[in-house]
């Protein structure tokens, strides 16, 4: 923005009758030097309301100097390709004084963009006439980003209900078909509605940011007894690695599934049985690998199924395929096992 | 991951003898380059335009698809926005009716 070397005779005038203004005015004037609220004078009386005072509040929103604004129009600030809308938006603002703001997109000396709420009014001499403008700018930058944000946050949300409810059709489906006793029934919607639930509270905790892997273990368990007198029956080995949303909903699945079959067929349906779940991360060429392995035993000798249920569907065909990796459901006679090796999360073997 | 097993429990319902499943753009495209399908439901998901890739080799080869999103607004792109598309959850009904058109083509 070139500088003004040669002040017309008008815009002297109008800089003049501002500085008589300061000298008179003295309490006013140094608010508007000094407040933090953006602000320009203007002058009426000439075409395009080029600027007589711009405080330094104005100065340090746009970028520029002193010396570089006065004397311009108004309009120069306007994002450059000036957008009609928003230059006959400033010239309704100049004709009357609405009651809101009117949004305008503005250009920095940096050449970087904001909105502002710009607030016009004119200024009136004795006979009422209109001999300046003020300009008032609130920059609406942050308020901008954070409705961005909520907008995202929404749409997230959304979409993690949906998907939530297609879960519990999943789930509804699967109850309705493998049995018909209401009580069965029920039985098997709650468990997993409620094991789904709790993953959620799980993750709430922190504020979806992802879970440690021995608290999901920990949280997945306790339905099972797991915290009274049944821990010596189920033995965990490995650290909390940090794991991301969907890796805990679906492990969290993956172990309540495991844990019911253990209750009904395996190493929780006598008083002999114990589970052994250790994990770690282990370096490969291909990147590094979470594997957890459950492993039975000391339960009723295993015959494999011979239809699967939806619980080792879900383990076997479900699990891989969201975590991308491989899953192996082994029955073997002493007890089942479970391994499961997927891509490690970022950052687990550090921890 | 249950939505995988629902859907396939729908498709089998309806008579289909065979489901493959891809988690990835990647696998996706190497299944449509070694077998013959006679159709495909495309997750939109979030990087929508990502999916376009699936969408584009399924295209190429004629194999009628459906989108499946579990957003609200949907921001199609050019050249897809003629394309069914089924929002989750969906009920069974709108799955087999919109089969039954992408397969009576």
């Amino acid at each position: 923005m070139p500088e003004m070397t040669n002040k017309s005779e008008e815009q002297k005038a109008a800089e003049a009758e501002v500085e008589s203004f300061r000298k008179d005015l003295g309490p006013f004037v140094v608010a508007a030097e000094t407040t933090r609220m953006a602000m320009v004078f203007t002058d009426a009386k000439e075409p395009g309301h080029p600027i007589i005072f711009a405080n330094d509040a104005f100065l340090s929103l746009t970028g520029y100097d002193r010396k570089e604004v006065l004397g311009h129009s108004f309009n120069f600030l306007i994002a450059r390709g000036a957008d009609p809308e928003a230059l006959a938006q400033v010239e309704v603002a100049f004709e009357g004084s609405t009651d809101h703001g009117s949004e305008i997109r503005y250009r920095r000396k940096d050449g970087s963009m904001f909105w502002a709420a710009i607030f016009i009014s004119p200024v009136l001499n004795e006979s009422g006439g209109v001999e300046q403008h003020f300009a008032s700018f609130v920059d609406l930058t942050k308020q901008k980003r954070q409705q961005a944000q909520s907008t995202m946050m929404i749409n997230e949300l959304n979409h993690r209900v949906k998907n939530t409810l297609s879960t519990v059709q999943s789930i509804v489906w699967q109850a309705l078909r493998k049995a018909s006793d209401p009580k069965v029934i029920r039985e098997s919607i709650e468990s997993r509605l409620f094991a789904l639930s709790r993953s959620h509270d799980l993750l709430t905790r922190e504020n979806w940011d992802g879970a440690g892997l021995l608290d999901l273990v920990n949280q997945a368990m306790e339905p099972f007894g797991v915290a009274n007198g049944r821990t010596e029956r189920f033995v965990i080995t490995g650290k909390n690695i940090r794991l991301p949303p969907n890796v805990t909903l679906a492990l969290g699945i993956a172990f309540h599934e495991l844990a019911t079959n253990a209750v009904k067929y395996g190493a929780f349906s006598n008083e002999a049985g114990s589970i052994l779940l250790a994990w770690t991360v282990e370096p490969t060429p291909k990147g590094d690998r979470l594997i957890l392995r459950w492993q039975e035993k000391d339960g009723p000798p295993v015959t494999p199924p011979i239809r699967k249920g939806f619980g080792s569907r879900v383990i076997e065909r479900g699990l891989p395929h969201e975590l991308q990796g491989t899953v192996n459901l082994d029955y073997r006679l002493d007890g089942v096992v479970c391994t499961i090796n997927i891509p490690a999360p970022r950052g687990a073997r550090d921890e | 991951m249950m939505i995988l097993m629902i859907i396939e429990d729908m498709l089998a319902e309806l008579g289909c003898e065979s489901v493959t499943a891809a988690a990835t753009v990647d696998q996706a495209l190497a299944l449509i380059d070694t077998q013959v399908f006679d159709a495909a439901m495309v997750d939109i998901n979030l990087n929508g335009n990502k999916s376009h890739d699936v969408a584009d080799a399924l295209a190429a080869r004629d194999v009628p698809f459906v989108f499946s999103t579990g957003y609200s607004a949907l921001d199609m792109s050019e050249g897809y926005r003629d394309r069914p598309v089924l929002k989750k959850p969906f009920p069974f009904e709108n799955l087999a009716e919109v089969l039954s058109g992408l397969l009576s083509r």
